[in-house]
């Protein structure tokens, strides 16, 4: 039995409506979000990438869960990988970051049907110690009985405690570009 | 010493300083392949000690070089991105191993059943313990 799991999904469907409950659950270990925080002043892209984060939805209430490790974000240099781990995420203290919301326009989103559809997701995430509201907004694509969600957000690095100092001000943005790509599939 | 002397010896530590600093910012990733394991354990034994007291697993893998053995469960290959071979535990969930994108791989395709050794970088415990930078250990 797996502690972890069952937390993830009751966050899921705990608030879900009892019609929902039946509803198909769609499940990826395998997203890939980039994050990217390159100045415009920048001679080098700081960003770096994950294939690895978690996500749970529920096709009858739109609610989503999200997880990702930290660690797993991979940069072309090793020394930026190792900067964002030590030094702004704390990964060894913070291991992972976590959203928790739901589509909040799921009458337009028909996730029984297949098409691409306009979607906005609204949560809260969880960085560094750091619960903020964040709203979303991308393109669901239902195909084949999966569930493709594209999109991307910012995020203020202060809102979450991460400082930069002024010797790379120049060099790393103070909004992190987020961008996410996963294909969800039927839960087993 | 002469001012000459002085600006020459300013110099010399300005070009090593820079020289230094240029070494590590482009210094390479860890080469996978002679990376020595912090430790070594069954898959089974690794998910367990996750699965019991995550932080307690964190603190004795997270960021180590582990090397781990177990039955291959599963192999997928995501699009655009290196083949994870999953390991099983005995229970729903697994060790994942993601192949390291920078190393050469004699093999990336595993058969199911059959018994490997993977070493890799512990990220943590994302329903499953997913190691990256994964290479195969003969």
């Amino acid at each position: 039995m797996q502690k972890l799991w069952f937390f993830l999904i009751a966050a899921v469907l705990m608030t879900s409506a009892v019609a929902a409950q039946n509803a198909p659950k769609y499940l990826t270990r395998d997203g890939k979000l980039k994050f990217d925080a390159t100045a415009t002043s920048s001679p080098e892209k700081i960003e770096a990438l994950t294939n690895s984060a978690t996500c749970v939805l529920d096709a009858g209430s739109g609610d989503m869960a999200w997880q990702v490790l930290l660690k797993g974000f991979k940069f072309e240099k090793a020394l930026m990988q190792e900067h964002f781990n030590e030094n702004y995420v704390e990964s060894d203290k913070y291991p992972k970051a976590t959203f928790k919301g739901r589509i909040t326009n799921l009458s337009e989103v028909n996730l029984a049907k297949d098409g691409t559809y306009n979607a906005v997701v609204s949560g809260k995430m969880s960085l560094h110690g750091v619960e903020k509201d964040v709203t979303a907004n991308g393109a669901v694509t239902v195909s084949g009985g999966k569930i493709r969600i594209n999109a991307g957000f910012s995020l203020l690095l202060a809102d979450y405690n991460i400082s930069i100092p002024s010797v790379v001000s120049g060099n790393i943005a103070k909004e992190a570009k987020i961008l996410i790509d996963a294909t969800l599939e039927p839960k087993q | 010493m002469s001012g000459k002397r002085i600006l020459m010896l300013v110099a010399g530590l300005a070009l090593i300083g820079i020289s230094i600093g240029i070494a590590l910012w482009n210094k390479p990733h860890e080469n996978m392949s002679e990376a020595k394991a912090d430790v070594t354990l069954e898959a089974a034994a690794l998910f367990k000690s996750y699965n019991t007291d995550e932080k307690a697993a964190d603190a004795a893998y997270l960021g180590k070089t582990i090397a781990v053995s177990g039955i291959v469960k599963e192999v997928s290959k995501p699009e655009g991105a290196p083949a994870k071979v999953t390991l099983d535990t005995g229970d729903d969930f697994s060790v994942i191993c993601e192949l390291d994108g920078l190393s050469q791989h004699t093999r990336t395709d595993f058969p199911v059943g059959e018994k490997v050794v993977f070493k890799g970088k512990c990220d943590g415990f994302n329903l499953d313990v997913q190691l990256s930078r994964c290479v195969e250990v003969k």
